[in-house]
């Protein structure tokens, strides 16, 4: 028997907030060994400590440019926790409508902008649709990608109307929202709401969302390909196809863990409801092994450094416990990534739209990953499929404001306590977990999305998700691996809050 | 406000090497500027920065940049020299360059004239200074500044 070829690559994966790069193992064609090292280290956590209590609204949406509502509800859902003030409805909602803002805007850039930019690869020159790819997706020109730029310009003007500026608002305080709007500012934000919808459903569905949920099953969403012309050509139908062509269905399966740490609090008295009727999230919490769900508790994440450049602490620590101490001296052998290693019950588990899916029992993702698995194909098009479990709670929501009733409910200074703040960004599970000890911040720990889905390997050595998502993969042309691209890509990777700066010129190495 | 005169900074304030702009915002906001000059703290809006060209008829960024003086400095840029070097592909980090880049492509209307403030090397307070009150010079008078 031949010994398979080995080699080693390294992958800088540009495209991504912060800096990843991935190294990966080939036998022959195929990727036997995986690592995603994260090259920055963040230290925020650090930077808030012995900070008054409410800095964390300031400085934490200011982690990131996509993010910066995620990381404001997750600080100030926290502080509700601690100063255990009630939100008013009103306030709920625009700060759920915030979230969903962000989430809409950010899947359909990730996926025109980012994702598909590899459709256009000079590896599928030769693939039957490749043409029309590039008319769609050439970078600055693309149909597609213009049109995206367009349509996804003003949606996030509705929290600039509600919260004052976006990026890095800080209006959502303990107990509601600081702003008051009025019904001229509601239906600014309706009108913005029903524009995005109307786009969405003619340009990246090409039918009504209505038609779109009654896709149920892979069978389902083959006959909707099928249906009409409008369905066929759409951005989704056109994703289907290429997808489809180029093998991503095949490709980046992964431990086929999920985990979902809820969103979007369900007001009293709303008529929006979630798929799943006992939760009193839009978006469930859970934990799934395969398609098999468990009910979510905090208390089991542990965030494990073994592999990460940090000081040991022996199998991991939860959040409330766990430490931000840089430590590389003596181990590079061992250690590779500025990531921590985050585990749900001893488990890696994958988060983002894909994860919301499953754990929701969304019919249509439920069936292709019990019946198909998991892969860079199902991932990306939970992606583009979110906006239309997200648009009809918007629409909903919009119209349940009103202006006469309170946005506030008065929120003592905080008192000494420590609590958590539990949401989704638009890349998954982001928790915020908070300690406040003498009117100060005596300890702040941040577990964001990429430090689940990018994480190193763990205590017990087990590969973090896109890593095992990446082994068997077969990469054709190892001077161009456009396929560790669309594995690690299908995540949407987003390191510049997974890594606890170096910033360096990428010219001289690899670019996928 | 009928303003169609605009100063964008831009950056992030928590990373020394990008935190340029808000250090001129901060030096900007503090002092007097004339009611018809708008002053954005852009941060790191990236392409949402196409919302503050609507309506405006000139726009100066002020952004950290990278390789056009060895030793630091000062210097002005047309939205052209700018944009030449982005990034092919739109990223999380797409940055001021790829914004000018597509924005052509992307802006309904007149597109406003454009010009970036950058500063090179490490933000000190005299860079800061001169960045603050050459993007006020250009807001104002636009080309005619740089004569």
């Amino acid at each position: 028997m031949n010994n398979p070829k080995t080699k080693i690559i390294n992958a800088p994966l540009n495209r991504v907030e912060g800096d990843l790069e991935i190294r990966v193992r080939l036998e022959d064609d195929r990727v036997s060994e995986a690592w995603s090292v994260g090259v920055m280290f963040r230290g925020i956590e650090n930077m808030l400590k012995n900070r008054g209590p409410l800095d964390g609204l300031v400085i934490t949406p200011r982690i990131c440019g996509i993010c910066s509502t995620a990381h404001l509800t997750a600080a100030a859902k926290a502080l509700d926790a601690i100063s255990g003030t009630k939100v008013p409805t009103n306030a709920v909602i625009v700060r759920n409508l915030a979230l969903m803002a962000e989430h809409v805007q950010s899947d359909m850039r990730h996926g025109f902008l980012m994702y598909t930019a590899d459709f256009v690869n000079p590896a599928y020159s030769g693939q039957p649709l490749y043409d029309e790819a590039v008319k769609r997706y050439e970078p600055f020109k693309g149909r597609t990608v213009i049109d995206v730029i367009k349509h996804t310009k003003e949606i996030l003007d509705t929290i600039v109307i509600f919260g004052g500026q976006w990026p890095h608002s800080s209006y959502m305080v303990p107990g509601g929202i600081a702003s008051n709007p009025k019904m001229n500012d509601i239906m600014q934000c309706k009108y913005l709401i029903d524009k995005f919808a109307a786009w969405y459903e003619k340009r990246i569905l090409g039918c009504s969302l209505e038609r779109w949920l009654n896709v149920q099953s892979g069978a389902d969403l083959d006959a909707w390909l099928d249906e009409s012309e409008s369905h066929f050509n759409s951005e989704l139908g056109f994703y289907i196809r290429y997808a489809r062509d180029i093998g991503l269905d095949k490709i980046g399966q992964g431990h086929t863990n999920f985990i979902s740490f809820g969103q979007l609090d369900l007001p009293e008295n709303s008529n929006v409801k979630g798929r799943n009727q006992n939760s009193n999230l839009l978006i469930p919490a859970g934990f799934a092994r395969n398609i098999e769900i468990e009910p979510f508790d905090q208390k089991k994440i542990f965030e494990h450094v073994a592999f990460s450049w940090y000081a040991d602490d022996k199998g991991g620590k939860h959040p409330f416990s766990g430490e931000t101490k840089p430590y590389a001296t003596g181990e590079e052998s061992k250690k590779y990534s500025w990531t921590k290693a985050p585990r749900y019950d001893g488990a890696p588990a994958e988060t983002g739209p894909l994860a919301e899916m499953i754990i929701s029992q969304h019919p249509l993702f439920t069936d292709i990953v019990n019946t198909m698995g998991s892969s860079a194909f199902v991932r990306e098009l939970a992606r583009l499929t979110r906006p239309a479990e997200l648009i009809p709670a918007m629409k909903q929501w919009i119209m349940e404001l009103d202006p006469q009733e309170k946005f506030y409910t008065h929120s003592s200074n905080i008192i000494d306590g420590e609590g958590f703040g539990l949401t989704h960004a638009s890349r998954g599970a982001l928790g915020h977990w908070v300690s406040i000890s003498n009117k100060k911040i005596n300890h702040y720990q941040i577990i964001t999305p990429t430090a689940w889905n990018g994480s190193p390997r763990d205590a017990d050595s087990i590969r973090g998700p896109w890593e095992e998502a990446l082994i068997h993969t077969t990469v054709k042309d190892s001077e161009n691996p456009v396929e560790i691209g669309h594995v690690v890509r299908s995540f949407d990777p987003c390191l510049v809050c997974a890594v606890h700066a170096i910033q360096g010129k990428k010219e001289n190495v690899w670019k996928i | 406000m009928d303003t169609t005169k605009k100063i964008i900074c831009v950056g992030n304030r928590y990373q020394p090497g990008d935190s340029a702009g808000p250090l001129v915002y901060e030096q900007l906001v503090n002092n007097a500027i004339t009611r018809d000059i708008e002053l954005i703290d852009g941060g790191l809006a990236g392409l949402n920065l196409l919302r503050f060209m609507h309506g405006a008829d000139r726009v100066v960024f002020i952004d950290a940049v990278n390789g056009f003086r060895p030793f630091g400095g000062v210097i002005v840029l047309d939205a052209e020299d700018a944009s030449r070097h982005a990034d092919t592909v739109f990223g999380h980090s797409a940055g001021l360059s790829y914004f000018l880049r597509v924005l052509p492509e992307v802006h309904d209307g007149k597109l406003p004239e454009i010009f970036v403030v950058g500063i090179e090397g490490a933000p000190d307070s005299d860079k800061i200074l001169k960045a603050a009150e050459v993007s006020l010079k250009i807001a104002a008078l636009g080309e005619e500044a740089l004569n």
